[in-house]
């Protein structure tokens, strides 16, 4: 098995005018597939992350406030999950909730040791 | 049980009922708050959750900064629970929810309010990091009753004391509440920024602990509680869960009021066990083509017997001098929920209970239902002389119930003809889909001359 870092980018327009209801409907979804996702009774891995934070460079001489991409792509969290392959995770991706949203995730392989 | 019966059993129940009542009542209105919430692994929340918790955390924050806050606590709290939904599917949801909740909407409302001040003159604050919150389940439920209150101001028009609730402290969206309400949510949403304009205007000085306030605006709250349900009472077909959910709010709401002292009065009482009876029976009203069921035919197994006991101890607790406009409703409503069968019904005993309410409280609608009570007691004959006396004090022309009562009676007398005219009439003004479909269903069974299903 191969471990894959799920970056989730975007999707929190959407959550400003959502009601407590949807809100509760929607935090059940991902309670669920993470669920899925872990493939057993361990929690994944993973963090959500605040939309503001610093670029820094060149050792501290410039810092910006960041990060860098457009709004609708900063990632929003991410978690680490175990496949077989990138065909494997990438499938597994596919029912995450955060495309009710059109927010997407980004699958990056973790580098091992083959 | 007659009436006299039901009197006499009440003089006799309701002093030790009333102690006992005093011991079990926190038991008892937490009946609906336990929850395995550890299924499969997955924790899995309380019902309606989120909602609940932006009214407690809604109420406790403006309480805390002011009613004139209002908008800005509704902005934090927000937030609170966007955040509460991105963080807890990695965190897991905390043990306490309320406080979790509270301390984040109170920092960004803080957070807010120095932005704010800095703006307008600069007066300091109380920095965020050292403002313990303090509060307990008791100061949370006399905040949620505060704003219950404050929602209920006798200034407000009625639709605007329901739209606050439904917004403040049911946590509903603009969209939900105009689903609910049938109304467009350009309407609701014109109409709340009115009613929240108001409500920032008169509220500043609300002294809940004041007894005069209190008693003086507590009927105001239970009529809007009683509105709410009634909204979802009239019309919960299958597909709109969410005017059925307006029940469930109407009695989450009435139970908070019975879990303080100085609101839990004889009227809460009452409408609690009013809403119980009338819930009980629910899912038994609407068969599943929407088309209404009436009592005779109602599958009284599958009335809600938890809900019929929980009324029945809460009527059990009104004492005679205490007998109100709800007490009489929910008295009526309980002899159908504790007879056994529809034969058993002791229509004397609903006759004088219906007499009663009338005597107290006019109304052509609590006529129209005496004369159904008296035609089953007392015969066709005697109800329709007392129809007919009713019609001379009330415009019944365009009722569609008057029309549909006269139809039973003229049935029951064999006038045919005239009970199929009534019928027409009542089918022709009625605006209830549903209701159309009764009156359709019964004017094809009159024509079938099957003339005996009465109900």
């Amino acid at each position: 098995m191969k471990q894959y870092m799920y970056l989730f980018r975007g999707g929190d327009e959407g959550y400003t005018n959502l009601s407590p209801e949807e809100m509760q409907a929607h935090m059940m979804k991902w309670t669920e597939w993470m669920k899925v996702i872990s493939q057993n009774d361990d929690p994944v891995a993973g963090a959500p992350l605040h939309g503001g934070g610093k670029i820094v460079k060149n050792s501290g001489a410039l810092i910006t406030d960041g990060p860098f991409a457009e709004g609708k792509e900063i990632v929003g969290g991410y978690v680490i999950v175990e496949a077989s392959d990138l065909e494997m995770a990438v499938d597994m991706s596919k029912a995450c909730p955060i495309f009710d949203f059109n927010g997407f995730v980004e699958v990056r392989e973790v580098v091992g040791e083959n | 049980m007659d009436l006299l019966k039901l009197e006499r059993w009440l003089a006799r129940t309701s002093h030790a009922v009333s102690q006992h009542f005093k011991k079990g009542a926190r038991y008892l209105s937490g009946f609906f708050y336990f929850r395995d919430v550890n299924t499969n692994n997955i924790q899995i929340p309380e019902e309606h959750l989120f909602r609940n918790e932006f009214a407690k955390a809604v109420a406790h924050l403006s309480a805390k900064y002011g009613h004139n806050n209002l908008e800005l606590a509704e902005d934090a709290v927000q937030e609170a629970l966007i955040k509460a939904m991105q963080v807890w599917p990695y965190d897991g949801i905390p043990k306490n929810t309320t406080g979790w909740i509270v301390r984040v909407a109170q920092n960004k409302l803080l957070d807010q309010l120095r932005r704010n001040k800095k703006l307008a003159f600069p007066e300091s604050l109380p920095d965020t990091q050292d403002d313990v919150i303090e509060f307990n389940d008791d100061l949370l439920k006399d905040d949620l009753v505060k704003m219950m209150f404050a929602c209920c101001n006798p200034t407000l028009s009625e639709e605007q004391q329901v739209i606050l609730t439904l917004k403040i402290l049911c946590g509903l969206s603009i969209k939900e509440i105009s689903s609910a309400l049938l109304k467009s949510e350009e309407a609701i949403a014109k109409a709340y920024t009115r009613a929240k304009k108001k409500f920032k205007e008169e509220e500043i000085d609300l002294k809940i602990r004041d007894v005069k306030v209190i008693s003086s605006r507590i009927n105001v709250v239970l009529k809007v509680i009683y509105l709410l349900f009634n909204e979802g009472y009239k019309s919960a077909t299958h597909e709109q869960l969410i005017r059925k959910e307006l029940c469930q709010e109407a009695l989450r709401l009435n139970r908070i009021l019975l879990e303080l002292e100085k609101t839990n009065s004889a009227y809460t009482r009452s409408l609690m066990s009013l809403m119980c009876f009338h819930t009980a029976r629910l899912i038994t009203r609407i068969d599943a083509n929407g088309v209404p069921i009436s009592l005779e035919f109602q599958n009284r197994s599958k009335w809600d017997r938890r809900l019929i006991e929980e009324g029945n101890f809460y009527l059990n607790t009104i004492s005679h001098d205490q007998i109100n406009e709800y007490f009489l409703q929910a008295a009526i409503i309980s002899i159908h929920t504790n007879s056994r069968t529809y034969k058993d019904t002791s229509w004397s005993s609903i006759c004088a209970l219906y007499q009663r309410l009338y005597n107290m409280k006019p109304n052509a609608m609590v006529g129209l239902n005496h004369v159904i009570a008296l035609q089953k007691s007392a015969g066709a004959t005697i109800a329709k002389s007392h129809l007919n006396s009713l019609a001379k004090l009330y415009n019944y022309k365009k009722t569609p119930l008057y029309h549909a009562v006269l139809s039973e009676l003229e049935i029951d007398l064999d006038n045919l003809n005239l009970a199929q005219v009534h019928l027409s009439t009542a089918i022709s003004l009625t605006k209830s889909e549903s209701e159309k479909l009764f009156f359709t269903k019964k004017l094809a069974q009159l024509f079938d001359g099957n003339a005996s299903s009465k109900s």
